[in-house]
């Protein structure tokens, strides 16, 4: 019981990463390489609210509108001049992003490592069946989950989710029909960097803050990504939760072949459904 | 004029050439030290500690050495050994007449390869492998920290007088990860401490969670994290939730210090069991200066890693003022066999055999403090007789 609970909390912090990260490719067509760098910026914007303010809640609410913002600056004038030409100038363009972002990071913060306290509502555990559960884990598995269900209403079932996906399929019907696509890609670039720095400032308690913490976990949640099927929420969740319960349970049976595993699930995948889980064959006339 | 021109070219090339190889060894103008050192990457806040220490053991001899100024260079290894053997490579192109570096013992290895091969002396002052003084050693590399053998036979010893009784392990598993377990695990069976489990777990392992729930379940009453770099912070940060350090007695190497506590936090870090290199609390007037000096130079207190760089470096040139010549195999032989009264931890010895500075070993124990959340206070310390085999 208590590795499936850890489990759980790997998967949402997972997802929570990776959604940002499938949204802004659903909608976009954008391989957002600077996600992980966006994520660690908001972990250190987090740390510096909280430290500043004493409050966890503040960090957490601070961090997903700091990247929001810098999430749509970006968009604005770093992607929209590039849309139309091939896709190597995007990945330079969030690649460039990387560098720059890390080497603020290091001006503001220096190499120290930084932590964020966890807040004294969710500190220690809470002891069942005979485990001792961290509450803060059990907090990241709700918030996740709530996070997944706002995703899914809010792409799929609302006004606001119709026009984007109207952007993402024709945008130039949906401009002649009066969108305005500019801003709503600008607004799906920001929401999807809101969630890297929220997953930033959730991390914050549970990882180490450094430099690195972007690069280390990048590459677990673009293996989400790729699983799910690229731009697919659903799949982004059902990636999310297979890569968790690997890790969680390799961890409990097979420690030292964790990382194989992992990869063993991505090859596997890759090989039986190359186009993700939960994508669709796309209708083409 | 073609031709008169090309003879002039050739006779000053002649005449330069004849200048230089006439000119005496020691009319070398500046003393250059090459600092290979992680200055980003997952190490890069060691490499940034260990340039501080460096730093201060330079100016406190008003940056000279035989009479000449001292020219430090920084190369940043980007904690590659692939780029540190670059830099290296490079460094030794510019005639260097010392090495300093690196922090990862796998860097330091492949660069004591090059450094034998141009006969230019490095001092390590971080690098615990044994074969760096052992199987591999060379005549110019020479280590004036601790090694592997040394803080296990600490770890052992502290294991035992702490009353430990079952030890649960869980070792990042990378080669000095796994030597260490298994020498470690040997020691432990014969001090009568019953190893009860180990899980090896890949470095950078991101989620500790599973492994700390199992060491708890065991019915071990100590653990013995024997990890590296940012899996430290992740294991006691992740262990702080669920009352690890009240749960167990959590000892390893190098697993707690001031720097370390900063970023685990206070939850996470008190009542944690660890190896110290060095601490700033030494009571000898080397290091009250050395202390001193850190504090105004950038107002806070030295890490394990400034300490032990500044005590290298401060050695080695007060070797090399010494000779008095400028002759690199001189200062090598001096420094083989040469004793340190006055260290920033008392009296250290470079032993002949090996170029391992023999020392006492320190064991720190993570308390709240008055100079931070975080402040280790040194409650063991083991004489270098009770840490060194003889010389053979």
């Amino acid at each position: 019981m208590s590795t499936f609970v850890i489990g759980l909390s790997i998967s949402m912090l997972l997802f929570l990463l990776a959604a940002g990260l499938t949204l802004i490719f659903g909608m976009l067509r954008i391989i957002n390489f600077a996600h992980g760098a966006l994520y660690m910026f908001g972990a250190y914007l987090a740390y510096q609210v909280s430290a500043s303010s004493g409050s966890f809640w503040l960090a957490l609410l601070v961090a997903p509108l700091g990247m929001a913002l810098i999430g749509a600056l970006t968009e604005r004038w770093l992607l929209r001049p590039i849309y139309s030409m091939p896709h190597e100038f995007q990945l330079l363009i969030t690649f460039g992003m990387i560098l720059v972002i890390e080497e603020m990071v290091h001006v503001f913060w220096g190499l120290n490592g930084r932590n964020i306290a966890t807040p004294v509502a969710l500190a220690g555990g809470v002891e069942w069946l005979g485990t001792t559960f961290a509450k803060y884990r059990l907090f990241v598995i709700v918030l996740g989950a709530a996070m997944i269900v706002l995703l899914l209403l809010g792409i799929e079932r609302s006004r606001l989710g119709l026009i984007v996906r109207a952007c993402s399929v024709n945008p130039t019907m949906a401009a002649s029909l009066g969108v305005k696509v500019n801003t709503v890609r600008t607004a799906v670039f920001a929401a999807g960097a809101a969630l890297a720095g929220l997953a930033g400032a959730v991390a914050g308690p549970m990882l180490p803050i450094q430099l690195q913490m972007g690069t280390t976990i990048i590459l677990d949640c673009f293996i989400v990504v790729i699983l799910g099927g690229l731009g697919n929420i659903r799949g982004a969740v059902l990636g999310a939760l297979l890569i968790g319960m690997t890790r969680a349970y390799g961890q409990q049976w097979l420690p030292e072949w964790i990382d194989i595993l992992t990869y063993s699930v991505l090859i596997a995948t890759l090989l039986l459904r190359p186009q993700g889980l939960f994508s669709k064959k796309e209708r083409l006339a | 004029m073609k031709k008169l021109f090309c003879s002039g070219m050739m006779a000053a090339t002649l005449v330069c050439s004849a200048l230089t190889a006439a000119m005496p060894v020691n009319a070398q103008d500046v003393f250059r030290i090459a600092g290979i050192v992680p200055l980003s990457g997952a190490f890069g806040v060691v490499g940034e500690n260990m340039r501080r220490g460096v730093t201060i053991a330079i100016e406190e001899r008003q940056s000279r050495v035989l009479g000449k100024p001292i020219e430090i260079s920084w190369d940043d290894t980007e904690t590659s050994s692939q780029v540190a053997v670059q830099k290296t490579t490079r460094a030794l192109s510019r005639d260097v007449q010392t090495v300093f570096g690196e922090a990862s013992s796998g860097s330091t290895l492949a660069m004591m390869k090059l450094t034998e091969q141009r006969k230019v002396p490095q001092i390590i002052t971080l690098s615990a492998d044994d074969r760096i003084t052992g199987a591999d050693k060379t005549r110019y590399a020479f280590r004036t920290s601790n090694t592997v053998a040394m803080e296990n036979r600490m770890i052992g010893e502290f294991a035992k007088r702490q009353g430990s009784k079952k030890m649960y392990a869980i070792v990042s598993d990378y080669q000095v990860g796994r030597d260490m377990w298994a020498a470690l695990k040997l020691d432990f069976e014969s001090k009568g401490i019953q190893v009860i489990g180990v899980d090896l777990t890949p470095v950078g392992t991101k989620d500790y969670a599973v492994l700390l729930d199992k060491a708890m379940k065991s019915g071990a009453d100590s653990l013995m994290l024997l990890v590296v770099g940012g899996d430290v912070v992740t294991s006691l940060k992740q262990g702080a939730d669920v009352g690890l350090p009240q749960k167990m007695k959590v000892m390893g190497t190098m697993l707690m210090d001031e720097t370390l506590g900063q970023s685990v936090g206070p939850a996470g870090s008190l009542g944690v069991n660890s190896t110290l290199r060095y601490h700033y609390s030494q009571n000898s007037p080397r290091n009250k200066r050395f202390v001193e000096a850190y504090k105004a130079k950038y107002k806070e207190l030295p890490s394990q890693y400034a300490g032990e760089a500044y005590d290298g470096m401060s050695w080695w040139l007060d070797v090399v003022e010494g000779t008095g010549v400028w002759d690199k195999e001189k200062w090598v032989d001096a420094f083989h066999g040469s004793v340190r009264k006055d260290s920033v931890e008392g009296e250290k010895t470079m032993r002949a055999c090996d170029n391992q500075a023999s020392q006492v070993g320190l064991f720190g124990l993570a308390q709240p403090g008055t100079e931070g959340p975080v402040v280790m206070k040194v409650t063991e310390q083991f004489t270098a007789a009770e840490l060194f085999k003889p010389c053979t």
